[in-house]
This record gives structure tokens, C-alpha cells and sequence, in this order.
């Protein structure tokens, strides 16, 4: 799967590399390093970087075996499971090529090292991201000005027809609001004070005053985290989308970091829709929850609410009572594992895989004492004042005009002789600190076995994505609505929609709106 | 003495940090030293026999060395100093002896007059909210302060002094305070966005000075909230906080 070390090959290599790197700056510099009193959150960043080199381009090879990255990011569009925003969106390229950035400025690695990895790690990356946002036609978000419209027209209208309506105030809207802030926060300390477990994408178009927002809350069940197993028992639901309708309001800003930012600013009084709905790789794109009537919904946020309560209760105890090194483990799994998901979706999920600390990484450990991490990080994505990130006094980088660059390209030099190497080589044993993962699998089946969930992943393809579906993208719909065809691939979403189910493909947003409650 | 590719290097120079730059050259010299005694030949032994060669007890050494010379390191997750209180520096400014006299002080924070108040720093806005909130300072800065709230609830009108810009320190009590300072972070932090999806009023990267513990304060929720793009632009949008009863 080694792709040609050409000339053009290594520009385009680089030119992604480039690209996140003015993306990833831009999203640090409006924020700032994140540290914890509760997590050594730079530590296990770090840590996380490392696993990440000496582990993505084997796994990914491997998830590749099974299923292309075109494939993966085409089912993507039908669930929202971690891996694919934040996971491959940023977290994929950016651990990766930080990993490397670092291992570089230690002398352990070379910029001429392991260039076969980098090339495909950055191409996988290429080949995802450009199916997953088939619909909008960009590569990343920046690219859409920092929006993300991965939906199609036929799953966009089932979202919107079936919104029930709020106003604050009313029980719906304190419901969905006390359910998102709960979720929120558990989903804060499930990744151990990362925001990966929590993402946005849109917004999508409504009306003339109003637009909709798609919010996701993932891994929130007993499934691949060992500090889920028992505290998390009672939450139903991996994965929770909540579709939302604001009004009065411009959403300028949806970036790959989960913020959304509008203009004027979204209060609670701009809420005026809300939907719930679960999903994975096993589902059927978008499950309905609690959608039947509008009492049914209060009651599912209410109970959702409950549950993920009890649950941040009793996983903020255990982590409380975590040492160091636990704590350590938790986080870099958390960060390296954001793209796991990609092995659940082909099916070669291996515990050992994502939830285990790579040797090679895990022999720079006793480095990630607190201070150490912190400056280290804080240079390395902050400051770019490590020696590797240092360019000519000519250079002006994009956002700060400094002569800085976040990550080192592959010199151009070893097309005309200078030696490289290609790998870092195959997946090492890991250790970890944490208890053994219990054999259980939160899914939209139930729970399972990991046994039965690699199989029963394996045996399934999404309607949507069958062979005669799947290249029937919008700009076909435009020009065959009403079809059989399309009806078809529209009754796929339509099937559980309460006021959807059999309307076709023809409705436009207008009609989609006459018939809302 | 073999050389790295990285010992010539036209345009970078020390780290920011005199940390990392210790750190940094110190693992820079087990490479060179291990890729010496392993023959000298890079691509023989940087995915190879470099594994084996370069060990954790090399990086212990690292650090070691620091703590040698006399260095103790600052902490930020509270369980860092109490494992290892010998590396890490004294914490302070957490049990109940030391809160009450403890104070964060910012050099930055505008203190002074403010009509009949007393302005004693200032913050970034996180959301606006009607009416400015006004309520009892009390610090949380541990994890054994967090679980002590936990079993006993958090004290009616509350506005939390908090120095930890995340949003898991006080997951379990966070929508239980009237209000939060936080001395760090931005609006765009977890613990900002974890304030506004709760509806509790908040201040980021707030720089103040002299609030004990028990001190009366009010602070300007009313004001603009400071958005990503002043971040970005470094425009200067600030709410006041203020004094309006100590504690003593």
C-alpha cells in the first residue's frame, strides 16, 4: 500500500501537512493550553503524540485491509461516532504529525524518517476527509470557511420535519438544555478533560430566519474505555445526536474542535427546535429516540439527563481515586484512541490495539513530569519555539506572521539521493495501568461482545451505502427526483421519520417546513 | 562524538523553556551516545535498534538530573505533587489553614474606586446575563475540596475562585454555584463552555487581586462576552469584578 515517492506525491504530502498546520495553530491560539487540576492533561497529551507515530500507519493499514478510507468516510455521513470529527478530521493528522514534531526535536527521529508512514497517514486522511464532506464539496472545515454541512438533502429534511418545536421556558427546552449541559460535562471527564467526546457540525439552512445545528455526544456508555465498565452500566446510549433549530441567529463559526460561535449571540431564547436521536455502525443511519410524540421527548431528555448524572457521579469518584500513572493512561487512550472507531466501523476492533500504551511510547514516560509536559506542549503547539519549527527570518506564517512553522515537511532532498527510512515499523506490545477492559460493548443492537461486535460489523452495510446507493449523491437527486430510484434512497432515511415516512424525494425545504407540528 | 541530523540546524536555536531545553539536550545526548555504540549507522538503529538501546531508565535519568541540580517542578494536576512531593514544589493555597489567607494576585488586575464599589480585577465574559451576580468568594482549587462540596453540598450563593480553566475538577458541583471566576483560560475553555450550557454566569482569564476567602464580590455579566475573534484581534473587551464586603 507504499505510495510512489514522486515529486509530486511529496508535494501534495506536504501541502496537507501544511494545511494543518495553519488550521491547528489557528485553533490554539484561540484558546489556550489546557491544563487540570484532576488530569496531568499535557502530560498524557504528549504521551498520546507518541503513541500515535509509532501506531496509526500500521492500524490504519490494517483497517484498510478491510475497508478503504473512501468507504469509511462514505459511512460516516450516516452516524456520528467519534472518529469522525473530531477523530480523523483533526485529531488523526495533527497526533500524528506532533508525535513526529517531537520526536524530531529530541533527535530520536530524523525529518527524513519513516517518510512512507507520513505519506500515508496524510493520504488516508485525504481520501476520509474528502468522502466525508462529499455533500459540502471541502477537505476540512477551514476549507468551508469553518462550517461543516456533512449531511444530504435526504437525511437534512428528515431532521428538520421532524424537530419539535421549544421556547424558553417550556419543558422541552429545559429538558434538551439540562440534557446537553449534563452530557457536556460527562463527556468532558469521560475524556479526561479533553473535548473529544462532544462535536457539532452545520449549520444547515431552515428557513429565512432560522438555521439548525447537529450536536454529538459520543462514547458515553460501557463500550471501549476500561474506565467506563460499571459507572457507565446504566447509560443506554453510546452515541447521542441532538438536532437543533435556532432562530434570529447566524452560526459563523463550527470548527473542528467542537465550538460554535453565532452572530448575534446564541442564547437560550434562540433554541426554538429540538430532535434526539442515537446511531452507529451497526444502525441504520439515525435512530429516533423518544421521538413518537413530544411528551415521549421530554421524558427521554429527562431520563438521558438522570442517567449520565449518575454516571459523571460516580466516574468523577473513580478517577478521583486514580494514581498518576492511570490517569496518564486514560488520557493518552483517550486521545490516541479518537480515531478507534475506524476499526469498530471494518470490523478489526482489537483491545490491544487502542487501549494499550505502545512500548516505544512508553519508554519517554518518566519525561512527562507536570512541568516538563506543560512547556513542552505549550511550545510545541503554542509557541512553535522548538529549534525544528524555526524558519528563516524572511518567513511570515499565516496567523502570527512569525517566522515559525508547526510541523517540518519531508525535505524534498531524498528524491535526489539523500537516504531515508521508510517505517517505523509494525504495532508493538502495550502495557497499561488500567484494570482489564470488560468484554461488553454498548451498540445500537444492545450490548455485545467484542467478538460479536467485529462480526456483526463485518456483515453489515448502511442502505445508503450499498453498491446502488451510494454514488447516488445530491447532484444526481437535483436531476432525478421523483424517480424510483431516489424515492427509494430517500424512504431509506424516511422510514423512521414521523412525518417523512413515504413523502418521496421530491419535497423541497419550504414544503419540508408545511409540514412540520 | 557522532552527530545528529538536528546538531546543524540554520534557523532554530534554544527552546522558550529552560525545562525542555534541559530535557531536550539531555535525550539528544543518550541518542548520540547509543547510536555510537551501536555501530553509528542511523538507519540501522532508529527503528530498530533504538528501541531496545533507548529505555525508560535513560529518560528517569533526564529527569534526575533536573532534580539534582536542585530543581523542583511546578505541578498542575493535584495528584502530581502528592505522589511524588519530593520532585514537585510545595502545594499551597488549598487546605482550609492556608485559605484563610489566601488570595490570587495578578499583577494585571485593575484595582481601586469604582463609584461606591471596590474594583478588584477583571475578566473575559463568558455569556450576558441580565443583572450582574453578586455572591459569597469561596476558592476551589483540589480535588479533596471538590469531593468535600460532594458530601456535604456546596453552600448557597456561591460564586467559585477557581484557577483551573477545565471542566472536570468541578464536574459533580459545577451547576451548583451562583457564579465562577476563573484566574485562566479564555471564554473558548472548557469550563467557559460548560458555564454557559448551564446557565451559570462566569468570568475567564480573570486577572484579580486580593478577594479572600468568605469576601462578598459582584461581577459584570452584564457586560459584552469576548468572542474568538477578539481573541484573535487581542481586542480588549473586559468585565469588571469587584469587592463589596470582605470577609473580615
Amino acid at each position: 500500500m507504499a505510495l510512489p515517492l514522486t515529486y509530486g506525491q511529496l508535494l501534495e504530502t506536504n501541502n496537507l501537512i501544511q494545511q494543518n498546520v495553519d488550521e491547528s495553530y489557528w485553533l490554539c491560539v484561540t484558546r489556550t493550553v489546557q491544563e487540570s487540576k484532576l488530569f496531568p492533561v499535557p502530560s498524557y497529551m504528549m504521551l498520546s503524540y507518541l503513541m500515535a507515530f509509532y501506531r496509526y500507519p500500521s492500524l490504519l493499514r490494517k483497517i484498510e485491509t478491510r475497508m478503504s478510507a473512501e468507504e469509511l468516510g462514505d459511512r460516516s455521513r450516516e452516524m456520528a461516532m467519534k472518529h469522525r470529527a473530531p477523530g480523523v478530521s483533526w485529531g488523526l493528522p495533527n497526533f500524528y504529525l506532533l508525535g513526529r514534531e517531537w520526536l524530531i526535536n529530541l533527535g530520536v527521529i530524523k525529518p527524513t524518517d519513516a517518510i512512507e508512514d507520513v505519506m500515508y497517514v496524510m493520504d488516508f486522511w485525504k481520501r476520509f476527509q474528502l468522502a466525508l464532506y462529499r455533500n459540502d464539496g471541502h477537505m476540512s472545515r477551514v476549507q468551508y470557511g469553518h462550517r461543516a454541512q456533512i449531511l444530504s438533502e435526504r437525511q437534512a429534511q428528515v431532521f428538520h420535519s421532524d424537530l419539535y418545536a421549544c421556547a424558553e421556558g417550556d419543558e422541552l427546552h429545559e429538558a434538551a438544555h439540562a440534557f446537553m449541559a449534563s452530557a457536556s460535562q460527562y463527556g468532558f471527564l469521560i475524556s479526561c478533560e479533553s473535548r473529544i467526546s462532544l462535536h457539532n457540525h452545520g449549520p444547515y439552512k431552515l428557513t429565512d430566519n432560522s438555521e439548525m445545528i447537529v450536536r454529538d455526544f459520543m462514547d458515553l456508555a460501557e463500550s471501549d474505555f476500561p474506565w467506563l465498565d460499571g459507572v457507565a452500566e446504566g447509560v443506554e446510549y453510546n452515541n447521542i445526536t441532538v438536532t437543533m433549530a435556532a432562530k434570529d441567529c447566524h452560526f459563523y463559526l463550527v470548527d473542528d474542535w467542537g465550538s460554535f460561535e453565532a452572530e448575534p449571540e446564541f442564547t437560550a431564547e434562540k433554541l426554538v427546535g429540538v430532535g434526539l436521536y442515537t446511531s452507529d455502525n451497526l444502525s441504520e443511519g439515525y435512530v429516533p429516540l423518544g421521538m413518537e410524540s413530544r411528551e415521549s421527548l421530554i421524558a427521554m431528555f429527562r431520563k438521558l439527563d438522570g442517567q449520565v448524572k449518575e454516571a459523571m457521579n460516580n466516574l468523577w469518584k473513580r478517577i478521583a481515586g486514580y494514581s498518576r500513572d492511570q490517569m496518564l493512561d486514560a488520557g493518552a487512550i483517550t486521545y490516541f484512541g479518537i480515531v478507534k472507531d475506524l476499526a469498530h466501523v471494518a470490523g478489526v476492533y482489537d483491545v490491544d490495539d487502542w487501549m494499550k500504551v505502545d512500548e516505544r511510547a512508553e519508554r519517554f514516560r518518566p519525561l512527562l513530569n507536570d512541568e516538563y509536559g506543560r512547556d513542552v506542549l505549550g511550545e510545541l503547539v503554542g509557541l512553535l519555539s522548538n529549534p525544528s519549527q524555526k524558519l528563516s527570518d524572511y518567513s511570515m506564517m499565516m496567523h502570527s506572521n512569525a517566522p515559525t512553522r508547526m510541523y517540518t515537511p519531508i525535505p524534498y532532498s531524498v528524491l535526489s539521493g539523500e537516504g531515508y527510512t521508510p517505517t517505523c515499523g509494525p504495532v508493538y506490545p502495550g502495557v497499561t495501568n488500567l484494570p482489564e477492559k470488560k468484554d461488553v460493548y454498548t451498540t445500537t443492537r444492545g450490548k455485545m461482545s467484542l467478538a460479536q461486535y467485529n462480526k456483526a460489523s463485518q456483515d453489515f452495510t448502511p442502505a445508503a451505502v450499498a453498491p446502488e446507493n451510494r454514488f447516488l449523491c445530491d447532484t444526481w437527486v437535483k436531476y432525478n427526483a421523483g424517480s424510483d430510484k431516489a424515492d427509494a434512497l430517500y424512504a431509506i432515511s424516511q422510514g423512521t421519520s414521523r412525518k417523512l415516512s413515504g413523502k418521496g424525494s421530491t419535497l423541497s425545504r419550504q414544503d419540508v417546513e408545511a409540514l412540520r407540528d | 562524538m557522532v552527530k545528529l541530523y538536528v546538531d546543524s540546524d540554520k534557523f532554530g536555536d534554544a527552546n522558550a523553556s529552560p525545562t525542555v531545553d534541559a530535557f531536550h539536550a539531555a535525550v539528544k545526548e543518550i541518542v548520540r551516545t547509543k547510536l555510537a555504540a551501536s555501530g553509528g549507522h542511523w538507519d540501522s538503529f532508529v527503528f530498530d535498534k533504538s528501541y531496545a538501546l533507548i529505555t525508560a531508565e535513560d529518560m528517569a535519568g533526564v529527569e534526575k538530573m533536573m532534580l539534582d541540580a536542585g530543581h523542583l517542578f511546578d505541578w498542575s494536576a493535584a495528584i502530581s505533587p502528592q505522589e511524588r512531593p519530593d520532585v514537585y514544589k510545595p502545594i499551597e493555597g488549598v487546605s482550609d489553614a492556608d485559605m484563610a489567607k489566601f488570595s490570587f494576585e495578578h499583577e494585571d488586575a485593575v484595582t481601586g474606586p469604582d463609584g461606591n464599589l471596590e474594583q478588584r480585577g477583571q475578566g473575559d465574559n463568558v455569556a450576558r446575563y441580565p443583572t450582574d451576580c453578586e455572591g459569597i468568594a469561596r476558592y476551589v482549587r483540589s480535588p479533596m475540596q471538590v469531593m468535600k462540596f460532594l458530601e456535604e453540598g456546596v453552600p448557597d450563593n456561591t460564586i467559585a475562585i477557581i484557577d483551573d480553566s477545565g471542566g472536570t475538577l468541578t464536574a459533580p458541583i459545577l451547576d451548583q454555584f451562583k457564579g465562577v471566576i476563573c484566574a485562566g483560560g479564555s471564554t473558548r475553555s472548557h469550563l467557559g463552555i460548560l458555564t454557559r450550557e448551564y446557565g451559570v454566569p462566569c468570568l475567564m482569564n480573570a486577572k484579580i487581586s486580593g478577594i479572600r476567602q468568605g469576601d462578598t464580590v459582584r461581577f459584570e455579566c452584564t457586560a459584552d462576552p469576548k468572542t474568538a475573534a477578539d481573541y484573535q484581534k487581542n481586542v480588549d473587551r473586559t468585565a469588571k469584578v469587584w469587592r463589596v464586603a470582605s470577609a473580615d
